[in-house]
């Protein structure tokens, strides 16, 4: 029959499509890359973005090369620490990537409830992985741990594809969630690969909050007003790699964060940082996700 | 009186929980406005002048007509030095 209707954007990927966009994008070959993509070699443990193009080196001469369209290559050196290349690849290698083709990469753990996503984020040691890890224990399954990326193509709604990157726990935090210990993450990383005790979830779903992890005493405060666009300037790498990538003038920048300060629901998880009181602020945390 | 005028070529902007969150465009400095002063800003529409601002205002919120007018004084005063505000 014919139809007159505007037909959907072909800009507005679908779900499934954004997560086969990074499963195909974030293959990897080895072999010899570029030292840099503009300017002077790269120093250790930097990156350089050049139109679909990122280059990032880490210690020594260990590169990762990513275009778009031709997927990942590492070249290693004599010094390589090959229990770091994951790492690598899986950190500021997939964030790239992901920047590079449109989604948006944010510094969050998540676990998901009833077809929707619970993301928690905040700097470095808040207890992003550790709260997702215990979350586990109410049944709540992880839906992504340490990077939370975001598919922006659909205007109405905000997608979450689900994580590429295993639990990542410091022995003090296994024993605090009693997650299911598995082997070291690397030689120099005191971390422990986990498993969640409600398991994982490994399709697209939508983000229904966003919380904020602050030290305090125990409450759970919403965030409204001009407050959530000022929460949405983030300067984790992950939000600079995706700066670097868009190249957004100031308008368009605004636009974006206006949509994210708009679109999602924000929340702040405050708890006290003590051991004895983690049980609690777990239990807050589970009957918040879990009574919406 | 002149009718006041937003430079809009000169800013962007937001409305979050009945809150606005301006930029602007030159220097990407942002300012928030809440409550009386996102209220001034939504009455500043090209066409009412600054009595006519004042009237709007003191028709929806409680206090004295000098209290309002000298919020509104004052904002204008500030919207002005930002470079956002014309008096036609």
């Amino acid at each position: 029959m014919f139809s007159a209707a505007l037909q959907p954007s072909s800009a507005r990927r679908s779900e499934a499509g954004a997560q086969l966009v990074m499963q195909r994008e974030s293959r990897v070959q080895y072999g010899p890359v570029p030292r840099c993509l503009f300017g002077d070699p790269l120093p250790e443990r930097t990156w350089q973005i050049k139109g679909d193009a990122f280059l990032l080196r880490g210690e020594g001469e260990h590169y990762f090369h990513y275009r778009r369209g031709t997927g990942v290559t590492v070249e290693r050196g004599a010094d390589s620490d090959l229990s770091e290349e994951g790492l690598w690849l899986n950190g500021s290698v997939y964030s790239a990537i992901a920047s590079i083709n449109g989604l948006l990469p944010i510094h969050a753990s998540a676990v998901a409830f009833d077809g929707k996503v619970f993301a928690f984020t905040g700097p470095a040691e808040s207890g992003k992985s550790t709260l997702v890890a215990a979350l586990g224990s109410h049944g709540l399954p992880m839906f992504c741990d340490d990077t939370l990326v975001l598919d922006l193509s659909d205007p109405q709604r905000i997608v979450c594809l689900p994580g590429h990157k295993r639990l990542k726990l410091r022995p003090d935090a296994v024993a605090l969630t009693r997650a299911s210990r598995e082997e070291k993450v690397s030689r120099t990383y005191d971390k422990y690969y986990c498993s969640p005790a409600a398991g994982v979830v490994d399709v697209a779903l939508p983000l229904a909050e966003l919380l904020f992890l602050e030290e305090g005493a125990l409450a759970i405060v919403p965030i409204r007003g001009a407050e959530r666009f000022a929460r949405m300037q983030d300067d984790h790498q992950t939000a600079r790699l995706f700066e670097a990538a868009r190249r957004f003038d100031r308008a368009t920048q605004f636009s974006h964060q206006a949509r994210l300060a708009t679109q999602i629901s924000m929340t702040r998880l405050v708890r006290p940082l003590d051991r004895s009181r983690f049980r609690d602020s777990v239990a807050l945390a589970a009957s918040h996700v879990t009574r919406r | 009186m002149t009718a006041l005028i937003k430079l809009s070529d000169r800013f962007v902007e937001v409305d979050i929980d009945q809150e606005i969150v301006v930029m602007r465009l030159d220097n990407g400095e942002f300012f928030a406005l809440a409550e009386t002063g996102a209220a001034i800003w939504r009455l500043i529409d090209g066409r009412r002048d600054k009595a006519a601002l004042i009237d709007a205002l003191a028709a929806d919120y409680a206090g004295g007509r000098a209290e309002i007018a000298a919020d509104v004084d004052e904002l204008l005063r500030q919207l002005r030095d930002l470079g956002l505000l014309d008096d036609a």
